[in-house]
């Protein structure tokens, strides 16, 4: 007996989606999925970006590991909420892994979340976790070639946070073509260069932060 | 070992499915898996092999998988010009603009399956 089925695969991930995007919609909780290779980084970035908005915003941070709490506690010595999910060896989170962590927040006390994914340009960004925008961070030392190395990731991520601008008169990164080939992949995409360490264009991401905030509570 | 997850996903589906049509025993299992759907064929097939072997109360010992691969394709919404998008996804080959928007190639589907209930 043949049965026919169509069915996505991640089916189940989906209606877990689904499911975080209802309470994030009726929370009024802007959710951030932010996406890279090990060592861009993210978690340097969110904990300026905690340091810097949390006078203005409720922040809460979900961080994706393999394994150790090290990343949540960073963000905890920064005074935001943040909760730790193992993956244990998988390579990204998915959706319910998610749901299973806001049980841990209180969603109403909340105003910006941030999913810190795996580190991995790869299998994160075929996961759909009901966040409101995905956002991939690359890092000065990775090469530029990485928007065209790994498309997928790229063609589904809005913006694209250049990191660690500091160290470009040190490296060959060529923040044109990294432009030109993200328009190529993703046209709808924005590229915002900065630097956590010295904190030069951070502001164009607060804003941009700022802007995503306010549309995510008109709706 | 992103695809050993993805068949785990893909068996739980095809148990429940089964369940209610009262299947017990799994003969073939078709996928379409696109090309730019982050799921490598190959990863797929020893998964497979993997969930059948130690699931043979579900499974029969020769249960196949077959994968329909699902091309990418994209069209350029300025000229109207098909290509197979490679790297730079949105370019058209023949605007040279990044006017392009994908046709397929992310679908990753479970197509059907076969099976009795012996």
């Amino acid at each position: 007996m043949k049965v026919t089925l169509r069915t996505d695969v991640l089916t189940n991930n989906n209606k877990a989606a689904e499911f975080n995007r209802e309470l994030f919609e009726s929370t009024k909780t802007l959710v951030i999925n932010l996406m890279s290779s090990p060592g861009a980084g993210k978690t340097t970035l969110l904990e300026e970006t905690v340091r810097a908005l949390s006078e203005k915003y409720r922040i809460a941070v979900i961080e994706g590991d393999l394994a150790t709490e090290r990343d949540a506690n960073r963000i905890r010595s920064m005074g935001a909420k943040a909760v730790q999910i193992n993956t244990h060896g998988g390579c990204h989170l998915d959706a319910r892994m998610v749901a299973a962590a806001l049980g841990e927040f209180d969603l109403d006390e909340i105003d910006i979340l941030f999913i810190e994914n795996v580190g991995n340009l790869v299998c994160p960004s075929g996961y759909d976790l009901g966040q409101n925008h995905k956002v991939a961070v690359l890092s000065v030392p990775e090469g530029n070639d990485k928007i065209t190395k790994y498309p997928q990731m790229f063609m589904r991520t809005e913006l694209v946070l250049l990191n660690k601008i500091d160290l470009l008169p040190y490296l060959d990164f060529n923040v044109e073509e990294a432009k030109q080939d993200l328009s190529e992949i993703n046209p709808q995409s924005v590229l915002i260069p900065l630097s956590a360490r010295t904190n030069e264009g951070l502001h164009e991401w607060f804003s941009w932060i700022e802007g995503a905030y306010n549309r995510c509570v008109q709706q | 070992m992103h695809e050993m997850a993805l068949m785990g996903d893909i068996v739980q589906l095809i148990e429940e499915d089964a369940t209610a049509q009262g299947i017990t025993k799994i003969e073939k299992v078709e996928l379409i898996v696109g090309e730019i759907s982050n799921a490598m064929p190959d990863a797929l097939r020893m998964a497979f092999e993997i969930f059948r072997d130690q699931n043979l109360h579900f499974f029969s010992q020769d249960a196949q998988l077959v994968i329909h691969t699902e091309e990418a394709k994209a069209q350029c919404v300025l000229c109207g010009t098909q290509y197979r998008p490679r790297q730079k996804i949105a370019l058209c080959p023949e605007c040279k603009i990044p006017s392009g928007k994908l046709l397929s190639g992310e679908t990753f589907q479970i197509l059907s399956y076969e099976g009795s209930s012996d």
